[in-house]
């Protein structure tokens, strides 16, 4: 079958949208670690409040910062995934 | 032609930058009046009347309920910055109260309807800007230029391009983490609306709760203490 350019152009178009939704599912996999990492974070606060009660505000506000910490990697793949899926970049160079 | 951007709108959902609602040129630069510079505007106003009425007609011992208000707000930060950067930083007081309240009440806009204007890369990056200035500046200003210099060598000299890396990674994360943070929340939340449809009862109320309001409490305390704790650590003086 002979392709005409215009086909060639909407198969180009939709193998980009494609592939880009794909990527942006496969860059929220980097949701795992931040998951992880507060979950430890939590957990710790939690023994540590347990060892210590009387500090538990400090304690608090430490896992706070830590959490947010933890979360900045997911956060990068957040963006990655949003700009994938509402302001591809990609699709501009076809 | 159908971009990515007409392709999401076209399936009922739409997430767009903030609203261009006029621009003009300056100098050759077209400068982009938009949504967020408005609803911050409104911000700064809100801010300004709540001050004035907290702080209208102080007495030395406190008689009204509003002045009990104001003075537990001011201890507060107070508190806080005392606590995790010195009692050295007490001038810093005043800015990090202003920019934890500013930041908050933009996060809690989204409650009005209105665009958030920290779901804006831009606006959080001002932010982030000035809190990377005031950080090279207290470098500078407790180590001189001397200790400015050798804050990037150290503990090393080959750990220069980490250190300058790493000085420019703060802002950036500072940035992204506040603007991810609240684009996530929108962006959930109109998913939730779209994929619920007619029956968008009470499921978007908890999600709107978590998001617009316990995550945006939440961001603006976290942009305060980690500028805080950024500040404080340039600190290369020698006490």
């Amino acid at each position: 079958m002979e392709m005409t350019p215009e086909t060639m152009q909407i198969l180009a178009k939709g193998l980009t949208l494609g592939l880009s939704a794909l990527g942006a599912g496969t860059a929220m996999i980097a949701g795992l670690g931040p998951g992880i990492g507060e979950g430890f974070c939590g957990g710790k606060a939690v023994e540590a409040i347990g060892r210590q009660p009387e500090a538990s505000g400090a304690i608090t506000r430490t896992m706070i910062i830590g959490d947010a910490l933890a979360e900045t990697t997911g956060l990068y793949a957040l963006v990655i995934a949003l700009l994938l899926l509402y302001a591809n970049p990609l699709i501009g160079k076809l | 032609m159908p971009s990515a951007l007409t392709f999401a709108a076209e399936s009922g959902i739409s997430v767009n930058g903030p609203l261009v609602v006029a621009s003009f040129k300056l100098f050759g630069i077209t400068f982009n009046l938009t949504e967020s510079v408005i609803v911050q505007w409104f911000v700064i106003l809100l801010l300004l009347i709540v001050v004035l009425v907290l702080t209208h007609n102080l007495k030395v011992v406190p008689e009204t309920k509003r002045q009990a208000a104001a003075e537990m707000i001011v201890e507060f930060f107070r508190n806080t910055v005392e606590g995790s950067m010195g009692v050295k930083y007490q001038r810093h007081i005043a800015y990090f109260g202003a920019l934890c309240c500013f930041i908050m009440i933009n996060n809690l806009m989204g409650l009005l309807g209105l665009r958030n204007p920290t779901a804006d890369v831009s606006v959080t990056g001002a932010f982030a800007i000035i809190t990377f200035c005031m950080v090279q500046f207290n470098k500078g200003k407790t180590g001189k230029f001397k200790g400015f210099m050798k804050s990037f060598v150290e503990p090393l000299p080959f750990m220069l391009p980490f250190n300058i890396i790493g000085e420019f990674a703060n802002p950036l994360a500072l940035t992204l983490r506040l603007f991810g943070n609240m684009v996530a929340g929108m962006v959930i939340g109109s998913l939730i609306y779209f994929a619920l449809g007619h029956f968008a009862i009470l499921i978007p109320a908890v999600a709107s709760l978590y998001f617009d309001i316990f995550s945006a409490v939440m961001q603006a305390y976290i942009f305060m203490m980690l500028s805080m704790s950024y500040i404080s650590s340039a600190d290369c003086g020698e006490d």
